[in-house]
């Protein structure tokens, strides 16, 4: 008897489609992707059920740690070489121009003014890995805090960029705040009081949306 | 997929036929870098974009005393953060004499429903809830999760007026006493003082 042959299938499975689904969808990963920009300070932000989304530029960023430490960030490259002009008169420092393309390239930083230069003078990776003091902001009458005098120069820098640039006044500098959600009230609220001190009456605070689950702020 | 094209040995002499080849490519290893690409972008992304709680504070005027209209103690709610994620409510008074101060928690069963019941109180009282003005007061002990989570449960219950007050009043201290908070800042914040 003639046995009945089964029909050996071939085990290679047409990739074409497969292929496709995968560009397509790396298409849009890449064209959708904003990189995480390098964190100075390791933050956990607390969520809320704000829905308003942060401006995409023109922001001050003001980071607080877990330990109170302050951090400061601006994001317009011309705004921050403004500034280090003002700083470099301001605390009399001396930098190389590499340092200040360093502080150009530079998303955020927070150490006292007169270790500036040694941060800008270190390599990225370097200054990634170094554990940064944080802005100061104490007080020492009659002399404002380090903090202060940096919301009063970013500003006029952000205001006199703006006017050069011939960019409407309603285009102002928003300024936020992105406190770790452990941080102590009285860090932050610090952080606001000496904000208030040079005028700024309106910030926003940075949280993340909060999820369906409603107990997560309850500690249990 | 594996084929091997083995030439033939030229024997015969004669024409060599031309194969007809397959014009099928092996995709799978342009699949593989596919997800492979995909995988980097999708954790160097950053996906949600956060959200941002707009604050606006009374602005400060220098050496300028505001005179406020005061408000009725009875249209007041006080809201006292506390460490460890505690809350310590209670209706305005001016003396710490027969005040209820109620300590709860951020919870749905916990302070959302004291504003809620305080709401209705005020409703009953003066016939409109949003006459209800709460005192929102973070001791120095406090998280920074505490004040946003507060003013959350005032965007979800529809407090509208309500602000955050650093002046403490003598309940406020006995509260802080009796939970063991401190009341003073560290050394160092004194801008608060600042004028």
């Amino acid at each position: 008897m003639a046995k009945i042959k089964v029909a050996r299938k071939s085990t290679a499975i047409d990739m074409t489609a497969m292929c496709d689904v995968a560009f397509l969808l790396l298409t849009f990963f890449i064209l959708t992707t904003k990189f995480r920009p390098n964190e100075v300070a390791e933050i956990s932000i607390p969520a809320s059920t704000a829905q308003t989304k942060l401006p995409e530029r023109n922001i001050l960023l003001i980071q607080v740690n877990k330990d109170g430490q302050v951090f400061m960030g601006v994001d317009d490259q011309n705004t921050r070489l403004r500034l280090l002009d003002k700083l470099k008169e301001r605390y009399s420092l001396n930098l190389t121009p590499a340092q200040t393309n360093a502080f150009r390239l530079l998303d955020a930083f927070g150490v006292p003014m007169a270790q500036l230069p040694k941060l800008l003078s270190m390599s990225n990776d370097d200054r990634s890995r170094a554990k940064q003091a944080g802005i100061s902001l104490e007080v020492v009458p009659p002399k404002q805090s380090e903090f202060m005098d940096l919301v009063q120069l970013i500003r006029q820098s952000n205001e006199e960029i703006r006017v050069s640039e011939g960019r409407p006044p309603s285009d102002i500098m928003k300024i936020a705040i992105k406190a770790d959600k452990e941080a102590d009230y009285e860090a932050v609220n610090e952080v606001i009081a000496q904000l208030q001190q040079k005028k700024v009456n309106k910030f926003n605070l940075i949280t993340s949306a909060r999820g369906s689950g409603e107990a997560s702020t309850a500690k249990e | 997929m594996a084929e091997m094209n083995i030439p033939d040995k030229g024997g015969k002499g004669g024409k060599t036929r031309s194969k007809k080849q397959s014009t099928r490519v092996d995709l799978t290893a342009m699949v593989d870098l596919g997800f492979l690409l995909i995988t980097f972008f999708m954790l160097a992304t950053t996906f949600s974009k956060p959200k941002a709680m707009e604050v606006n504070k009374p602005a400060k005027e220098d050496n300028q005393e505001i005179e406020e209209a005061p408000i009725k103690q009875s249209k007041t709610y006080a809201i006292v953060l506390g460490k460890r994620d505690m809350v310590y409510c209670y209706v305005g008074a001016d003396d710490a004499t027969g005040v209820n101060v109620d300590s709860v928690t951020f919870s749905r069963t916990g302070l959302r429903s004291m504003i809620k019941d305080r709401q209705k109180a005020v409703q009953d009282q003066w016939g409109d809830k949003d006459e209800l003005f709460v005192m929102i007061k973070p001791l120095p002990e406090s998280k920074y999760r505490n004040m946003v989570d507060v003013l959350d449960e005032m965007a979800i219950t529809g407090v509208k007026r309500y602000a955050i007050i650093d002046d403490f009043n003598s309940i406020d201290s006995l509260i802080a006493v009796g939970s063991g908070n401190r009341l003073r800042p560290t050394k160092g914040f004194n801008a608060l003082k600042l004028k």
